[in-house]
């Protein structure tokens, strides 16, 4: 048995920090049915890296891993007819997710004041970039958008450049955590108090906890962080260094003098380790330039990989930088089942990411392929809300399916 | 029928424990009930402190003179001191703090006592290290089969670089993300403020949480085995499948991203610093693109034939040479010759009003000062007694209608609860605890 098979959700989120809250729930055994309008696609279909590098609505990997192991019901929200299947299956659920700007749930009529009428102990959870009330409430876009509003972009650069922004949409990649939580913790509540509950997320919201230093730094010490490279006040040296070969790169960080003197002894350079420019950690980190150029001459001759274990057997924390495929040749991620291969009705064998995190006695389900739209949307009708035909041909015909 | 019998068990611990506990367990809290052990480094502390957030009763149990991650910068005042350290602040609260020596076996006996009655407990050591010491999961699972044993570590308990060093920095690396960020002329850069950790301790939380919801029904608790490295694979939007999908990788460009030779522009040059904003094409994205050039050409900064391009079908169009890249490029500049016009305020007022995919680029003062997280009264204040001031906490991380998150302790000086842990709910006597404190045990 999964640990989520009692499990039931209706989920109408999409892009990524939504359907990243949802995938967790899935892999745990959770019945997740999702709800796509062919009208309408997910935005994250659009969006690479595409099955053999050819965009189709099936093909895009990013929705492919989001949207892993759940149910697809096609449906048209405009449709009158479409309303009262979401009821029906609000009926069934104990979890209602929604992803959309605040104002949309309420213009179909499906917030959860009427949610809540239909099932009275319903939760349900809604993520957006700010939050459902005030000034931004309607700022509709995208995480690398929230990332820039929360600070993210810069604290995330150098200093005598323009800020550079973590990769992508970065606060998708913090908020499904928050929202798997959340959901979680709400059906515990509901367990022992027979409660639900309405969760109102904001996606900026829950990434300031992953800046929570700085912003506690700034409101006490009134200092303002700014991308610094990667310089850390912590550890000297600390930098991505080049090594052989196009775009080849080491990260390298000694926390204590210890660790500084194995790697002079690695490096083979007693100058080095008995030079009193570099002695403590305060000497390293004010010479810090001077030894980056150091380090970096000593890197650029040799293999990354090759870097990373000479290192490591000398106990010094490094790694090569990696691209999509050192990732997938990394026997330590490939030991955790973390890029699995799944059989998809259209492209054949592909490939997803695996499930975060291990439990150890009731592991994940590997999870089937993200749906087609509407893949399952004959099983839901029938099977969940037990339609008969006539009903569902009508549901057809009203155009609601779509 | 199970379920039922559990929670007899879990209140029967409850009745059992201090006062303190109990009464916090009375409140509107949803994981009032239960307790956590939070043996964790600075590697795991984010995620007791979720569950502290959620009403669990936290104990953080440090070494004697308090964790190592207490010495971590910033400091109130820059006075470093283990009860000075804002670092250590941002992930303690809603904890209880008591101190006590794995070295020594007194010290280990404590221990396995307090994880008899506990629920959770977090640990972020190196693989091996509890386990050398008997207080490995199996060895608790002996005492207290219930227990939901959560360990966060740099690359997963086991495979063949279990035992590598690590930093926020190396993981990032090993995980994916490091080489997509920064500008493509100089090294691959981070956010300066350490994430790699933060991401495993969301996955952790929530792995302890679905531990939790089937501890419900069997009764049982389990391992939860959670690896920085493969949490940060997320903040690589699935570029980490590209290789195996057979598609191209994105890489990293000064102001935005690069996929195949696609360049996306991300920040662009305002009048007073930088916004981002996405100007890009297809059925969802290329609306925004029209609004964008819609009202570009009401306020004059473009042509006609311009604005009235086919913003949907564009990338098709560039991809195919129908449209010359030199036309794209054009529209860029037209763009960004806009952008650096307006302040970053006037931008975003627009942006909210067309519905235009605009955003600031925030200091963290403007974060701190948002009228958007003041009026949902997002920031907590905690009151420190002992420094007779009060901080500004950044607040609940989601708004529960019925069991709102509540910041009810401040973090915890080094070892502050251990009279009221040690003596009010093992049932030391004072003489006991001054005799373990004074042999360093406690």
């Amino acid at each position: 048995m999964l640990p989520l098979d009692d499990v039931k959700v209706l989920d109408f989120m999409w892009a990524l920090a939504g359907p990243g809250t949802t995938r967790t729930l899935a892999d745990y055994g959770a019945t997740v049915v999702r709800i796509e309008s062919a009208n309408r696609i997910d935005g994250a279909r659009t969006v690479g890296p595409f099955h053999r590098n050819k965009p189709s609505h099936d093909g895009s990997g990013l929705f492919g891993t989001y949207n892993a192991g759940k149910l697809g019901l096609s449906l048209d929200l405009r449709k009158p007819q479409a309303r009262e299947v979401v009821l029906d299956l609000v009926r069934w659920a104990d979890v209602v997710c929604e992803s959309f700007s605040p104002k949309a749930m309420r213009a179909w009529g499906l917030d959860y004041e009427s949610l809540r009428a239909v099932k009275p102990d319903l939760i349900m959870l809604s993520s957006c970039l700010m939050g459902q009330s005030g000034p931004l409430s309607g700022f509709v876009g995208f995480g690398n958008m929230a990332a820039a509003v929360s600070g993210f972009y810069n604290l995330c650069g150098w200093p005598d450049r323009p800020p550079s922004g973590p990769f992508g949409a970065y606060t998708d990649y913090v908020a499904p955590r928050f929202g798997a939580v959340s959901v979680l913790a709400a059906l515990e509540y509901r367990r022992r108090t027979g409660k639900g509950q309405y969760i109102d997320q904001s996606q900026a919201e829950s990434a300031l906890h992953f800046l929570a230093p700085t912003l506690l730094d700034c409101a006490i010490n009134a200092r303002t962080e700014q991308g610094v490279g990667n310089d850390d006040s912590n550890c000297a040296p600390h930098g991505v260094y080049p090594a052989r070969g196009d775009d080849r790169w080491v990260a390298i960080a000694c926390p204590t003098d210890e660790v500084w003197r194995r790697l002079c002894s690695v490096m083979r350079s007693d100058d080095l380790a008995s030079d009193a420019n570099f002695a403590t950690l305060a000497d390293r980190l004010r010479n810090r330039r001077q030894l980056d150029q150091l380090i970096a001459g000593w890197t650029k001759g040799l293999a990354a990989d090759e870097i990373e274990t000479l290192l490591q057997s000398a106990g010094i924390p490094a790694a090569a930088l990696k691209d999509s495929r050192q990732v997938c040749e990394d026997n330590q991620l490939a030991s955790r089942g973390y890029l699995i291969e799944v059989e998809h009705p259209v492209l054949g064998k592909t490939v997803i990411e695996g499930p975060r995190f291990l439990l150890s006695r009731t592991p994940a389900r590997i999870p089937g392929p993200a749906p087609t739209i509407g893949r399952d949307s004959q099983y839901v009708l029938e099977s969940i809300l037990g339609y008969d035909e006539q009903r569902i041909s009508d549901l057809a015909i009203s155009g609601a399916l779509q | 029928m199970l379920t039922n019998v559990f929670i007899a068990g879990v209140g029967e611990k409850t009745m059992a424990d201090g006062q303190q506990s109990r009464g916090e367990a009375a409140g509107n809290s949803m994981l009032g009930p239960y307790r956590v052990l939070d043996l964790s480094t600075e590697r795991g502390l984010l995620c007791g402190q979720i569950l502290g957030d959620l009403g669990a009763d936290v104990i953080k149990v440090e070494p004697p003179g308090g964790s190592p991650a207490r010495q971590l910068a910033p400091f109130f005042e820059d006075q470093a001191d283990p009860n000075r350290s804002i670092y250590w602040w941002a992930y303690n609260r809603n904890k209880r703090s008591i101190t006590l020596d794995l070295e020594i076996e007194e010290g280990r006996e404590l221990l396995r006592r307090l994880a008899a009655r506990a629920h959770f407990l977090i640990e972020s050591f190196n693989p091996g290290y509890l386990r050398d010491r008997k207080l490995g999961y199996e060895d608790l699972a002996a005492v207290n089969r219930e227990l939901i044993y959560v360990s966060i570590t740099p690359f997963g308990q086991d495979g063949p670089k279990a035992t590598y060093a690590d930093s926020d920095l190396v993981i990032l690396a090993a995980g994916g993300p490091l080489l997509l960020c920064g500008d493509e002329d100089r090294p691959p850069v981070r956010v300066c403020v350490p994430q790699a950790y933060l991401h495993a301790c969301g996955d952790a939380a929530a792995g302890a949480l679905v531990a939790h919801h089937e501890r419900a029904r069997s009764g049982l608790g389990q391992r939860v085995d959670v690896s920085a490295q493969q949490s940060v694979t997320l903040a690589t939007q699935a570029n980490n499948l590209a290789h195996r999908l057979g598609a191209d990788d994105a890489r990293r460009m000064a102001g935005g991203a690069r996929v195949g030779s696609q360049r996306v522009p991300l920040v662009w040059r305002a009048q007073d610093g930088y916004v981002t904003s996405i100007f890009l094409f297809g059925p969802q994205l290329g609306v925004f693109t029209q609004r964008l050039m819609t009202y570009l050409h009401e306020v004059g900064a473009c042509d006609a034939a311009t604005r009235d391009k086919d913003w949907i079908a564009y990338g098709a169009l560039l991809a195919s040479g129908q449209e010359p890249m030199a036309e794209y490029e054009r529209v860029v500049r037209l763009i960004a010759g806009f952008f650096a016009s307006r302040t970053k305020a006037d931008l975003f007022k627009t942006a909210l009003e067309r519905g235009l995919l605009i955003a600031p680029i925030t200091t963290v003062d403007e974060v701190l000062s948002s009228p958007q997280l003041d009026s949902r009264n997002y920031w907590q204040t905690l009151n420190h007694p002992e420094l007779g001031r009060s901080f500004r906490y950044p607040g609940p991380f989601a708004k529960f209608s019925e069991s709102p998150i509540v910041y009810r302790r401040r973090p915890p000086l080094v070892g502050e609860h251990n009279e009221e842990i040690f003596c009010g709910e093992l049932g030391l006597s004072d003489r006991q605890l001054t005799d373990l404190s004074r042999r360093g045990v406690v």
